[in-house]
């Protein structure tokens, strides 16, 4: 069957053709904005051009307004005081009300309904509204909704979702994802964007990702561009884009691994995570370490610190065979669990530049 | 039952595809916050679809060239403050979003003014009647749905641009149309 309206170079649709005749006469011809200036000698100084280098710069177009000559003062009469005085009243209550609304504008998120009619706290809506702190976002089987997250980004919230706004301000705005699928799209500065579940912490370093729980607690982090860290129960998870980190109540955030990765890795990693018998605990590492690729070595060494002291001699040397220990890193240093050696080892992985994480915590597990 | 959002393992690995032009985007985007003209009028050529569409399914048409105009420069002017380039259709279209809902909170104080005013093209009664049931969709179907009806961009040309799913976009697409046709009164 051909599905035309998902690709143009299917066989066409009449229908979807007849339409796109129609809007496609509304196609922009604009071209880019180009606004170029010479820039002052100390500015291009400090930017290391040379003195008649131009580079493309934007002005601001608008002028700034004329100041207004003050009003004369007049005389009001006293029939004229209780009118005036009911208008200033208007206008006090007016601007009561505006300040008021601002408020709630400034501690709120713009939120719109995608499908169906989702709920905030008891009120149902099928448009645009606003999501305050403290107010709960819910969406049935039927419903979904998208959230303007301050100015950093949006989040798409799915189908049988209940998230809840904790906190917005300058740097900081905090969800807490009680049940359901988040979709987050963040631009923001790493740190300044957290989701709450009930078994992890997923703090936004700059990133696309989805985070979805049960009501338990049980949860599925998948990041497609950038990074999370997700935290908890001592255990801290650093996850780049293609990976995913499980969670639940009992053990926290899971050991992060590659999408790509075959089942058989990810399974028996599911199981060093959650295995309580130390038996069986100790096959599954063996199979993940068996089966780890050079790419999962990002696994490998969030295992360093999550492992018995009596395997992480075998993790160590697993991470040393796919990616040699650089040559301030020993094989001791690294067994003690030395936060430099570690996070030496960790900027050899090749994952990231490290000047990435400043601004943010080292990457060191516990 | 599709689901818009859920992704498993599976899903959210990015495309081998899309490595490559991930790349690029990365190398775009750092020159333009060197100042680089040419890679700036790139960008432009790239997501001017994008933006144009999200404008058009929220203010008058008559400035939504203008507009377009002025999320670019604010991209511009902002783009060092961009730290994942794969993020930046997210993050540019969040702008227009945000320009958009500006210009009207400021236009709430004037005059209304009908869509078919002259300025620009001429454009058929019957072009602005579709573009009027569009308008009227929920916002996510509507910029997907002019994506596609106004610009001819595939499915996974807008999951690209915009850092949507294809799930996502593909859902946004079927039921956009149903909403359509039940606006347009199409069986």
């Amino acid at each position: 069957m051909s599905d035309y309206l998902w690709d143009p170079t299917e066989p066409p649709d009449p229908e979807v053709q007849c339409l796109e005749q129609l809007l496609g006469r509304l196609r922009t011809t604009t071209s880019a904005p180009q606004v170029t200036v010479r820039l002052k000698p100390d500015t291009t100084a400090r930017l290391g051009m040379g003195a008649g280098d131009w580079r493309l710069a934007v002005i601001p177009m608008t002028a700034s307004p004329k100041p207004r000559a003050p009003s004369p003062v007049r005389y009001v009469g006293v029939r004229f005081l209780a009118p005036a005085l009911a208008l200033a009243a208007a206008i006090a209550l007016l601007v009561a009300n505006t300040w008021s609304a601002a408020r709630f504008a400034a501690r709120s998120w713009s939120v719109a309904a995608m499908s169906g009619t989702p709920q905030i706290d008891t009120h149902r809506f099928a448009t645009d509204t606003r999501l305050g702190v403290g107010q709960t976002l819910t969406t049935d089987a039927r419903s979904t909704a998208r959230i303007e997250v301050s100015t950093i980004g949006e989040v798409t919230v799915a189908e049988n979702t209940r998230v809840r706004l904790i906190e917005t301000r300058a740097a900081h705005h905090q969800l807490a994802l009680d049940r359901g699928t988040l979709h987050a799209i963040i631009t923001a500065p790493p740190g300044q964007f957290v989701v709450d579940t009930a078994s992890a912490r997923a703090t936004d370093l700059g990133c696309v990702y989805t985070l979805r729980v049960d009501e338990d607690g049980t949860g599925l982090l998948s990041v497609s561009a950038g990074w999370v860290a997700f935290e908890d129960k001592g255990h801290e998870s650093f996850v780049p884009a293609g990976a995913s980190s499980r969670t639940d109540r009992i053990n926290g955030p899971g050991t992060p691994s590659f999408d790509d990765a075959d089942a058989v890795f990810h399974d028996a990693l599911d199981r060093v995570d959650t295995e309580r018998d130390l038996a069986r605990r100790r096959q599954a590492l063996a199979i993940v370490l068996q089966h780890a690729r050079e790419r999962d070595a990002m696994t490998l060494w969030h295992l360093i610190p999550r492992v018995g002291d009596e395997d992480r001699g075998a993790v160590v040397d697993a991470l040393a065979f796919r990616v040699p220990m650089p040559g301030d890193v020993t094989r001791e240093a690294a067994m003690q669990l030395d936060r430099t050696a570690l996070d030496s080892w960790w900027n050899a992985l090749g994952l990231l530049d490290t000047t990435w994480w400043r601004g943010w915590k080292r990457p060191l597990p516990n | 039952m599709e689901h818009v959002l859920e992704l498993g393992r599976v899903l959210a690995v990015m495309p081998a595809s899309s490595t490559a032009s991930a790349v690029d985007l990365a190398a775009t985007i750092r020159a333009v916050a060197a100042g680089d003209q040419d890679a700036f009028a790139r960008l432009y050529g790239d997501y001017v679809r994008m933006v144009h569409a999200i404008l058009l399914g929220r203010v008058p048409r008559r400035d939504v060239d203008d507009l377009v105009q002025e999320v670019f420069v604010a991209a511009y002017t902002r783009i060092r403050e961009l730290r994942e380039p794969g993020a930046f259709g997210g993050w540019l279209a969040a702008i227009a979003r945000n320009r958009a809902t500006d210009y009207l909170r400021h236009a709430r104080d004037q005059d209304e003014l009908p869509d078919d005013l002259p300025g620009g093209q001429p454009i058929e009664a019957e072009t602005l009647a579709v573009l009027d049931a569009v308008r009227k969709l929920p916002e996510a179907y509507r910029e997907t749905l002019l994506m596609r009806l106004v610009y001819g961009m595939s499915g996974a040309e807008i999951a690209e641009r915009t850092g949507l799913t294809a799930a996502s976009v593909r859902v946004n697409l079927h039921r956009g149309m149903k909403l359509l046709r039940e606006h347009l009164g199409v069986s």
